[in-house]
């Protein structure tokens, strides 16, 4: 940990508000103005859910101006009057109503037809090629966002750095770099109830491994009591949402307030990773209302409940929303939807190019259609990450991240503002 | 292929004979720097073992520590009668493939009947993938946790503990993900009949029981690897389908997969880019992308029949490419079918590059992350001299003189299974049938049979070692030492008599957990923390705690 460099942040930060500078995130023109010199020197930080299961990336951004996509959903269409709409031709499910005010804002956009190279529509490859960035390829051992912190370790310096919600490191985030899965904040650290019993549990493993070992395991335990220290004084059971955020209730909803308490906290975020379930609707996926819209009111209720919660801080945020593949256009005899093809993806927070459904628009006409029946793919997931990954967290070495993929800044699809 | 000068001819033929100039020797003698008889047997319990229970290392000692690697090298010859018993808890091992093939069907026709009645039901149900109580599914997981926790038993009670340890090399080795599909069925089969029997018998034998085996070929896609425009004998009249892999679900239509009218339309790389990188030659082995397709193509056809037929391996004339390939200079002519793809293992199984390659992995499992050079040259030879003879390889590791060096004792970290299991045993814990001694394994970063990349669970510290993880194991250890390890039975009290003098505590816990490798500075510690408990109980938890959650115990 480098004390000096959090002092240093924070009277940076005190600097800007004695300068009188309005909240940066609410206020942009102010802030594209002073954007060069009043750009404080914080950590840039992202956030990203995977919606496990393929969510409908159709009833999510709803393309309402298209005849077809009434044509093809006589069901579970939403209809024209309910859609939140953004730009005349998309608009968003009514469930993510809580949205509208950040797209409003311009900081939240979304990427159509986006996607994976690779054909497969089995969730099991989909999901694994996502996480590992490398579509086709199964033997990658480790995901892009590790090797995305080993080949920039200039953030490299705090235990906090890519964190994982959940009870087992993801695939994502998988690989030599050091990274932490939380399962939940306030149980992080050694499990003993009494508070003096604890303390002094941690301090004795503390001495142990201080003065006994080398290398890796004196390093891993010290990042670890570090971490546990930097928690306890962050005091993660007193957290209160700022701002009147309010978080739904739920694993999603949770995990998004245990991140913005980690970011609030200044413990060194750089990488937060969180996912859910229940996006494969084969069966009964429902319109405006359902199954889906259950799931999507979740989704942007937490969003704009974080958006809410960390207010300012935001300027320095993205949460990237990612999805193994879309779902077919045509729904099926159950009232929902197979497995698909291309989807759609959220980019939400103060570096976004917000405002503006991103992307190349294939149509749902059956002739653009890939293999004949789904959305094409006309945005290769790894233009949007890794775009992400240089324009909003600097990253020089695409090519060690994303293997065998030549990343080029024209086809990004412009999710982050130059 | 680079790699066969590199490995074969001379140099081969000089490992040959150095390593049976040293078999004579003691293995403790070989080295300026000698280990004690008993250093000698922590050594070997806590490589070719999952570490000693109490008792094991005098005895290992008195007995020789070479006498019992060669015990350990014929496990058919030791008897294993306590766990035997304990086996006979697991209703999985009582399932035939049949059973199993019949327990995936009748979960598949239960979610589409909830599914259907749930269509005909509310709009706010919950989603299809949530929530799934059925007996099927309840079935299912449970399966899935009587496999992870066989698996566990096993390493802590068996006899046979190289057996074990070389059954999760090679579980790893050839991995497979149980979470995908008809997987959480297939893998009870996979690792009972595929793995168990051959763990150390031929590597080609096991090599092509790998390739043969329904997990692997569902795993892998190769199941649905077809020559391109080739056309089943048969066409389904299903018209609807599903939306998971269909190989299970519609029985008749053993080649549908994702949805509505997928044929399968070619040839699937996956398995065959598996075998060549990770399973034989290994990354550097010399194989070009033009000899990954022309494995393809060989392997085209390798398929599983429909569950109501027991869904094992079945040969589909029909799919197979019958034109000419070449797979690394070696021609495999037209006109050929199943058989050619047993040529073809049997030729990488014995390939150098192989021999080179899975003897580094071997070495790496059982001398040092980084092996140095001699061993495992020491072991490719031997390889070579016997055919691909595990046995002859892996005596051909602990014989050699890096096996013994001291730089390589104490040199590797345990993974997360290696650290439980050595735990149980350390305390001679009693392990139930349930699933929560495989879950603390999980929760400390290895849920077994779950690893979702073809490459299994890395050997490397890096792998394992991270803030997160290690303050998980020091969790486990507190729970251990409070007598609260979830799923076993340990008895603290014939281990560890409490006493109020903390010198013959430490002494004791580090003579009956540690097998005597305790650091001094961790005795020291130990001895701080005890200095202001009064209670004997108390002091006895706290020390056995540090002791297994603290940095001696983590290094094997």
């Amino acid at each position: 940990m480098t004390i000096s460099r959090r002092v240093f942040v924070k009277s940076s930060g005190l600097a800007l508000f004695s300068l009188g500078l309005d909240p940066l995130f609410l206020a942009r023109a102010a802030y594209a103005v002073d954007r060069p010199t009043a750009r404080p020197p914080d950590r840039r930080i992202l956030v990203c859910l995977f919606q496990r299961g393929a969510v409908d990336g159709l009833n999510m951004i709803v393309p309402h101006g298209e005849e077809l996509y009434y044509r093809e959903r006589p069901r579970i269409a939403v209809p024209r009057a309910q859609v939140v709409d953004l730009d005349g031709h998309f608009g968003l499910h009514p469930a993510l109503a809580a949205l509208k005010p950040l797209w409003d804002n311009q900081s939240l956009a979304a990427v159509h037809a986006i996607g994976s190279p690779d054909a497969t529509r089995s969730h099991f490859d989909a999901q694994d090629y996502m996480e590992s960035g490398t579509p086709g390829l199964k033997a990658t051992p480790d995901g892009w966002l590790n090797r995305y912190c080993r080949h920039d370790q200039e953030h490299a310096d705090t235990p906090f750095r890519a964190v994982a919600f959940g009870p087992q490191l993801p695939r994502i985030l998988a690989g030599s770099a050091p990274t932490l899965a939380i399962d939940d904040l306030q149980a992080f650290g050694l499990r003993v109830p009494q508070p003096a019993a604890r303390d002094r549990l941690t301090r004795a493993f503390e001495a142990l491994y201080d003065g006994a070992s080398t290398g890796l395991l004196a390093s891993s335990s010290q990042e670890g009591f570090d971490a546990v220290r930097q928690l306890q004084q962050a005091n993660p059971t007193q957290y209160q949402p700022a701002h009147g955020a309010d978080y739904p209730r739920g694993r999603l909803g949770r995990a998004f307030l245990q991140i913005a308490q980690l970011i609030k906290a200044d413990v060194g975020v750089q990488i937060a990773f969180l996912d859910g379930t229940g996006w494969d609707t084969h069966v009964n996926q429902g319109a405006s209302e359902g199954q889906l819209a259950v799931r999507l009111k979740e989704l942007g209720d937490s969003l704009a409940a974080f958006a809410t919660d960390l207010g300012e801080k935001m300027r320095d945020v993205v949460v990237l929303t990612m999805s193994e593949f879309g779902r077919t256009i045509r729904e099926n005899g159950n009232v929902g939807t197979d497995h698909g093809h291309a989807t759609a993806m959220f980019a939400l927070g103060g570096p976004v190019n917000g405002g503006k459904v991103l992307g190349k628009w294939p149509g749902l006409d059956p002739a653009t259609r890939f293999e004949g029946r789904d959305l094409a793919v006309t945005t290769d997931f790894r233009d949007l990450f890794g775009e992400i990954l240089t324009r909003h967290l600097g990253a020089r070495e695409l090519a060690a991240v994303f293997p065998g993929f030549t990343p080029d800044p024209a086809r990004f699809p412009g999710a982050i503002r130059a | 292929m680079k790699a066969v000068g590199r490995y074969g001819g001379q140099a081969v033929g000089l490992m040959v004979a150095s390593t049976i100039a040293l078999t004579a020797i003691p293995p403790y003698r070989l080295t300026a720097q000698v280990l004690s008889p008993r250093d000698s047997a922590v050594h070997a319990l806590n490589r070719l073992a999952y570490g000693p229970r109490p008792g094991d290392v005098d005895r290992v000692a008195q007995g020789g520590v070479m006498t019992w690697i060669e015990q350990q090298l014929a496990p058919e010859r030791i008897d294993d009668a306590r766990l035997a018993e304990r086996e006979r808890r697991f209703d999985l091992l009582s399932y035939s493939r049949d059973d199993l093939a019949r327990l995936y069907l009748d979960a598949q026709r239960a979610r589409r009947e909830r599914q259907q009645a749930q269509r005909a039901d509310s709009m706010m149900g919950p989603p299809a993938d949530q929530a799934d109580q059925s007996p099927e599914r309840l079935r299912a997981r449970r399966l899935a946790g009587e496999l992870q926790e066989l698996a566990v038993v096993r390493a802590a009670l068996s006899e046979r503990q190289l057996q074990e340890v070389m059954v999760d090399f090679w579980t790893n080795h050839f991995n497979v993900f149980l979470g995908k599909g008809a997987d959480r069925f297939l893998m009870p089969s996979y690792i009972e009949e595929t793995i168990r029997p051959r763990a150390l018998g031929k590597f080609s034998d096991l090599l092509i029981a790998t390739a043969r085996s329904p997990a692997m070929l569902f795993y892998l896609d190769n199941w649905e690897s077809v020559a391109p425009g080739s056309q089943p004998p048969f066409q389904t009249r299903n018209g609807e389908l599903g939306t998971r892999n269909t190989l299970f679900r519609l029985p008749r239509s053993a080649f549908r997969v994702g949805s509505a009218n997928r044929m399968p339309k070619g040839i699937n790389e996956n398995y065959a880019r598996e075998l060549l990188e990770l399973h034989t030659l290994g990354v550097d082995g010399g194989y070009t992308q033009q000899d990954v397709i022309a494995v393809a193509r060989i392997f085209t056809g390798w398929s599983i029949a429909p569950p109501p037929r027991g869904g094992g391996f079945e040969f589909h004339d029909w799919a197979h490419d019958r034109g000419a390939k070449t797979v690394l200079g070696v021609a495999f002519p037209p006109g050929h079918g199943e058989d050619e793809a047993v040529r073809l293992l049997a030729l990488l199984a014995n390939s150098p590059a192989t021999m080179h390659h899975v003897s580094r992995q071997l070495c790496a499992r059982f001398v040092a992350d980084d092996p140095p050079d001699g061993c495992v040259d020491a072991a490719a030879a031997a390889w070579q001299r016997s055919g691909g003879d595990i046995r002859e390889v892996l005596r051909a590791i602990f014989r050699s003189p890096d096996f013994w060096a001291p730089q390589n004792v104490r040199a590797k970290v345990k993974t997360p299974l290696e650290f439980v299991v050595s735990a149980a045993r350390a305390v001679g814990a009693d392990p139930d049938s349930t699933a929560r001694l495989a879950q603390v394994v999980a929760r400390l970063g290895e849920p077994l049979y779950l690893h979702v990349a073809p490459d299994g669970y890395a050997e490397r510290q890096e792998d394992w070692l991270n803030s997160g993880a290690l303050l998980a194991r020091m969790n486990a250890a507190v729970a251990i030492a409070a007598g609260r390890l979830p799923g076993a039975a340990v008895d603290l009290d014939a281990l560890v008599p409490a006493t109020a003098d903390k010198d013959s505590l430490i002494a004791a816990v580090n003579d009956r957990l540690l097998a005597g490798t305790m650091s001094e500075h961790t005795k020291t510690v130990i001895r701080d923390q005890l200095s202001d408990i009064s209670d004997p109980k108390q002091a006895r938890a706290l020390a056995i705690g540090l002791a297994l959650g603290g940095p001696d115990f983590q290094r094997q």
